[in-house]
């Protein structure tokens, strides 16, 4: 096959190769051939966008909304925000109830907490997070005369040593608010900021997070695992 | 369908594989929605299955946004770039599904999918000015040509493949091929689109 010199030979061997009806070794030698000449390179690529077109004489079709999920989940390309405002597309109400059932939950615990506090801490709210089970995973009582809260852990998962739990609360509107990071300690006291326990919270919740606390300025990087809403007891 | 959403200006969708190259997601959103609907009914026509055309689809968009660096080089049109993607992939499906199933059966069920190639006039207006001076060129070969010509296209099928389900002889396919793709060749040339 002597290509250098036949125009016609080189014109017909790239509209094959790009219709595909070149095969096998003639195929492979073409795509060899390729390699080390720019010119048959150029020939083929223009065949490619003449014959290219033909891609647009079957009829275009919506593919369904799923193909496009899947892509951005192969990919990860879906952003945090909507994993964590789940609750903001009108499930609201659903985690109202679930705030009254860990509610109950916490009035329980009130009496444990309360017996181990020395007399001079004054407890005005207390939540109870709870994972998915509605089993209690930590207590986190304010004291809002003091400006204190604290958190004490009941039972979470095992951390390892670059883990780390961190503690928000999660508006009605906006970005959830970082609290604090807890780390392999069983209990931790933290200043109590007004945009913690105001009217606005709707929940707390506890991610999972490297050693440190969230990557992401705008909210949790991982998994949410425990979550609750205030209770206000005084 | 609208037109103008299927098809999009070169110079946007180039934009914005740019965009998919620099890891931009919007970018990568407004490809995937101006272009989906073209490369998935290309998909969906080699395969003729719904859900073996949306792997299809999702897997070459995977491979789009991994190699959208790579577009530039590439030196093609992107819908072009897209296109052999696409293509490429559902062959591969193709084959697969081929070697798994009755052979016979797929290939005529791609025969049945295979309408006449020369374009309606409202088909014609969806497209861009490079399919349609195809698409006329096309019109000017002889009919079992321009079916040739398609089925080995749309269908990965070889000079024998053809032959075979058309019951025709091998050199006369061949020479029907060889003669449709001259003339492809010099009516594109000679309308300025080649």
């Amino acid at each position: 096959m002597k290509l250098k010199n036949n125009e016609a030979l080189r014109e017909r061997l790239a509209a094959e190769y790009v219709l595909g009806t070149l095969r096998g070794h003639a195929r492979r030698r073409f795509e060899g051939l390729m390699h080390d000449d720019a010119a048959l390179r150029r020939t083929t690529r223009e065949w490619n966008e003449r014959l290219g077109a033909m891609a647009e004489f079957a009829p275009a079709a919506t593919p369904d909304v799923r193909v496009w999920r899947a892509i951005e989940d192969r990919l990860g390309l879906r952003p945090a925000a909507p994993r964590w405002q789940f609750w903001r597309h009108g499930t609201l109400a659903l985690w109202r109830g679930l705030g009254l059932a860990s509610s109950a939950v916490a009035a329980l615990l009130v009496v444990s907490v309360l017996q181990q506090r020395p007399e001079s801490a004054r407890m005005s709210d207390i939540a109870s997070l709870t994972d998915e089970q509605a089993r209690p995973a930590l207590v986190v009582t304010a004291d809002r005369a003091r400006g204190l809260m604290t958190v004490k852990v009941v039972s979470t998962v095992p951390l390892t040593a670059q883990q780390a739990l961190q503690l928000w609360a999660v508006p009605r509107d906006g970005k959830p608010r970082s609290l604090g990071v807890l780390g392999a300690n069983r209990a931790l006291t933290l200043p109590l900021p007004a945009n913690a326990i105001g009217a606005d919270v709707a929940l707390l919740a506890v991610s999972l997070e490297p050693k440190g606390g969230s990557t992401n300025p705008d909210g949790p990087s991982g998994p949410i695992l425990y979550k609750g809403s205030w209770a206000h007891v005084l | 369908m609208n037109g103008a959403a299927i098809h999009s200006d070169p110079a946007q969708l180039r934009a914005w594989l740019h965009g998919a190259a620099q890891r931009d997601r919007s970018a990568f959103r407004s490809l995937y929605d101006a272009s989906s609907p073209r490369l998935y009914g290309l998909a969906l026509r080699i395969l003729g299955r719904r859900e073996l055309a949306e792997e299809v689809l999702q897997e070459s968009f995977v491979a789009i946004w991994h190699h959208a660096r790579d577009y530039e080089s590439a030196l093609s049109a992107p819908m072009t770039w897209m296109t052999t993607i696409v293509r490429n992939r559902a062959f591969d499906t193709l084959r697969r599904s081929r070697n798994d199933s009755d052979a016979d059966a797929v290939d005529s069920q791609a025969l049945e999918s295979l309408a006449d190639l020369a374009a309606t006039p409202a088909e014609r207006l969806q497209m861009s000015s490079e399919a349609q001076a195809l698409a006329d060129c096309m019109a000017a070969l002889e009919e079992k040509h321009r079916e040739v010509v398609g089925m080995a296209f749309f269908h990965d099928l070889s000079h024998s493949d053809v032959a075979h389900q058309l019951a025709l002889p091998l050199g006369t396919v061949k020479t029907w091929i060889r003669r449709s793709l001259a003339r492809l060749h010099s009516c594109l040339v000679a309308r300025g689109a080649a």
